[in-house]
């Protein structure tokens, strides 16, 4: 049962009806449906797929409609990722996949999407401990894709703890776990599998299914598969699947979150099976370069975790080379997903006691840094392999492209005016100076992410008439003031040199944010021939002076003085620049 | 995609050309005076003020104008040298040059262009270079600043020597306004029998 066609085939079903209403009463309000095999009802949390965005979002049905056109509707209240809000705020993370429902006004907090964007459901639990809400029980948590407690203001952009009577419009009572929601739900999705789950998936499980009758030690490899579906499926398979695999399943769970996105990717992996939309069609073409260079980068010398590689099936690669595509364009939850990857490639290696499953979570680690090199500079393909020294940093290393992080653009980066006056509250602010004057900002992100792998947004400085042209600065928002510290004391205990032989210099900025400028120089007015109003209609007008005006002598006279600080200029850097060039002459190497 | 790269980048700089660098604008200018200043010279793309973030607070504002075609720029650039221009404000003109890649915000990389960093160690034979070199920079900062400073300091004191010279200049104008006007002067000048014709007093300054 080959899904061929995209995704208008996928059967669909109004459920319950509620009412109508809109500007004419063609509009019908309802209350559930059935698309593509899953039944889903208002105020379930699903999976958004985006046309353009390779992963999906995370959101609550708040409204279903059918409007007069036969368009089907709904309107999302989403579900923020840490990441995304990361760089308004310091997020301390209470689970290690919490989520934040988005609450307050603005852009951003719902958005309606036709209805053949849902790409599957979710399981979000609300931990929230508050009185309205039906507490969970361990194992809920454990059994959910992500949890929530806490909201995110779009208005404010700030973390709110406590949860207001009404988000976007609906009772909180949806908000929180629906009662009799907790059990039942895990329930929801077994059933849900039996008969038509996603059509990918389900074709996907026939092959998992006869790769389970087939051998003893590819369970492993299954259960990897398994792993990477969303709970719907994965529950389902589980129950088919061996034991040890439902234990796997259960402590790989938390990782699942990070995965989940695999699942079209899933069900393009298997190569028969036709694509259900063009993202894992992207993330195909996207994989076979990445295998390419992945084959290129399996020579590289990095002990056991290679050789196991190799020993893996064609599919496993493949899907492990899939993930590394899913794994780098996560990349701010790098740091997590390494953690988390190192814990539970441990645990798996030492319950299923077999290589392939452990490894290929390694080697996605260790291909996702490559793909980094892939990505960025493609004319450089074959310098790649004789690249190493990414890791190390002890040696000249090559910058490459620091990995987008583009999810936490979703709000439209803050404008920099606003940014940096709360990066510089928090101390997050770090000015660079001795930078080349020429290099633009993604070029100093570049730097900061391949010395200190770290993400920062930088800006450099824009440059002024009285700019030195030796070097040029720098601002750098990075995540935390700790981070920024930390970045500091680097720089100024070791050397970090930049080409030409620049040391790179790192300081906490005195910038001063306020527009107000409290006086400038040279425009004088008369006063008592100026009335208020009259001032203001004679100032909007620009014009050229004329010589036989009182004002021509007077601007000469300005001229004059800025000629002179020309000159003054034009000394002091040049001095500077013969400083700077005696000094180099001293530099040993090159 | 190494082609598109190079082409954002020429399109780039080619807009570094069109543009102007403009200098010592008064804080009350606002984005359509200077675009309503420099139409006369050719259209006005875009105006972009460059936010002063590090520099003294009381440093004139300075913009980045981009005109249509490079030809317009280069006339703004050379009138605006030659002939002083007043922007909402007099006496001090308005300064243009020509706009230079560093000067904007958002410039796009350089494509090729290869950066290779590595780090040093107390060990490293250069480190002493290099921690010598950072210093000499973090000195070229405070001797930049303390340049800028003095520059306003200097351009205190000479508006405020105009403004005392203007000053004096009006209540000079003034009296002999007001001679003209309460027929002081007509009647002193029968006095002392002198013709005097009555145009009023040359203040152009206004």
């Amino acid at each position: 049962m080959v899904e061929v066609d995209g995704i208008e085939n996928l059967e669909f079903k109004w459920g319950k009806k509620r009412g109508t209403g809109g500007t004419n009463t063609k509009v019908q309000f309802y209350e559930s449906f059935t698309y593509d095999g899953l039944d889903y009802t208002l105020y379930d949390n699903v999976y958004l797929h985006k046309e353009g965005e390779p992963l999906p979002y995370l959101g609550k049905l708040i409204k279903i409609w059918e409007t007069a056109s036969r368009l089907k509707k709904v309107k999302v209240l989403w579900f923020f990722q840490p990441s995304e809000i990361s760089n308004y705020l310091f997020v301390e993370l209470a689970h290690p996949n919490e989520v934040f429902l988005a609450s307050g006004e603005g852009v951003g907090l719902a958005n309606i999407n036709p209805l053949e964007a849902i790409a599957g459901k979710c399981n979000v639990v609300c931990i929230s401990k508050d009185d309205r809400n039906p507490q969970p029980s361990d194992e809920d948590i454990q059994m959910a894709d992500y949890v929530f407690y806490r909201t995110f203001d779009v208005g404010q952009r700030i973390i709110l703890d406590k949860i207001d009577g009404k988000i976007a419009g609906i009772d909180v009572k949806f908000i929180f776990n629906q009662s009799g929601s907790l059990k039942p739900c895990s329930i929801h999705n077994f059933s849900v599998d039996e008969p038509a789950s996603e059509n990918a998936i389900e074709t996907n499980g026939r092959v998992v299914m006869s790769k389970l009758n087939s051998s003893e030690n590819q369970i492993s490899e299954d259960d990897r598969q398994v792993e990477q579906k969303p709970v719907v499926a994965e529950n389902g398979f589980n129950h088919k699947a061996e034991e040890n695999s439902d234990v796997k399943a259960s402590s790989v769970k938390p990782n699942l979150s990070l995965q989940q996105e695999v699942v079209p990717g899933v069900v393009s992996e298997s190569g028969e099976l036709a694509k259900t939309n063009d993202r894992s069609g992207d993330r195909t073409g996207l994989s076979l370069k990445i295998k390419a260079n992945a084959d290129s980068k399996l020579k590289n010398p990095s002990g056991e975790e290679i050789g196991c590689v190799n020993q893996v099936k064609s599919e496993e690669k493949l899907k492990s080379v899939k993930d590394t595509v899913e794994l780098d364009e996560r990349p701010h939850k790098k740091a997590k997903l390494d953690n988390s990857v190192k814990v539970y490639s441990d645990k798996e290696t030492t319950k299923c006691a077999t290589e392939p499953c452990g490894t290929a979570k390694i080697p996605s680690k260790k291909l996702k840094i490559d793909d980094k090199f892939k990505k960025s500079n493609n004319c450089k393909s074959p310098a790649v392999p004789s690249n190493d020294g990414i890791k190390t940093g002890d040696k000249a290393m090559e910058v490459t492209r620091r990995p987008d992080s583009d999810r936490s653009k979703w709000f439209g980066e803050l404008p920099w005016e606003e940014s940096l006056p709360d990066a510089h509250e928090f101390g997050k602010l770090v000015l660079f100076q001795n930078l080349d004057p020429a290099y633009s900002s993604a070029e100093v992100e570049d730097i900061v992410w391949n010395a200190f792998s770290e993400t920062c947004r930088a800006k450099m400085v824009q440059q002024t008439a009285y700019s030195s042209p030796h070097f040029g600065q720098a601002f750098a928002i990075f995540k935390s003031r700790e981070v920024a510290e930390d970045v500091i004391k680097k720089l100024d205990e070791r050397c970090l040199l930049l080409p030409n032989r620049r040391p790179l210099v790192a300081s906490i900025p005195n910038p001063c944010f306020s527009r107000k400028q409290s006086m400038f120089a040279g425009h004088l007015i008369v006063d008592k021939l100026k009335s208020q109003r009259e001032m203001k209609e004679a100032v909007s007008t620009s014009h050229s002076s004329q010589p036989n005006t009182v004002e021509y002598d007077m601007a000469m006279e300005w001229f004059l003085m800025t000629e002179r600080s020309n000159q003054f200029w034009k000394k002091l850097y040049e001095q500077q620049g013969k400083e700077l060039k005696k000094l180099r002459v001293n530099f040993k190497s090159k | 995609m190494e082609s598109g790269k190079q082409n954002e980048y020429a399109a780039f700089e080619e807009k570094v050309r069109r543009t102007v660098y403009l200098d010592n604008l008064s804080p009350n200018v606002t984005e359509s005076i200077v675009r309503t200043a420099l139409d006369q010279y050719g259209t006005v793309k875009s105006v972009e003020f460059i936010p002063n973030y590090l520099e003294p607070r009381n440093m004139p504002q300075c913009a980045l104008v981009e005109m249509e075609k490079g030809k317009q720029a280069k006339v703004v650039i050379s009138t605006l040298s030659e002939f002083p221009f007043m922007m909402s404000g007099m006496p001090r003109p308005v300064r243009a040059r020509a706009a230079v890649a560093e000067m904007f915000g958002d410039r796009p990389r350089k494509p090729g262009r290869q950066i290779r960093i590595c780090w040093l160690d107390t060990a490293d034979p250069d480190f002493e270079v290099a921690s010598k070199l950072k210093q000499l920079v973090k000195r070229h900062a405070t001797e930049t600043a303390v340049m800028l400073k003095h520059q306003l300091e200097k351009e205190e004191k000479l508006a405020k020597q105009q403004g005392e010279t203007l000053k004096a200049n009006y209540k000079k104008y003034e009296m002999i306004d007001s001679l003209m006007a309460d027929g002081a002067a007509r009647r002193l000048a029968r006095c002392y029998n002198l013709r005097v014709s009555d145009d009023s007093g040359p203040s152009t300054f206004h």
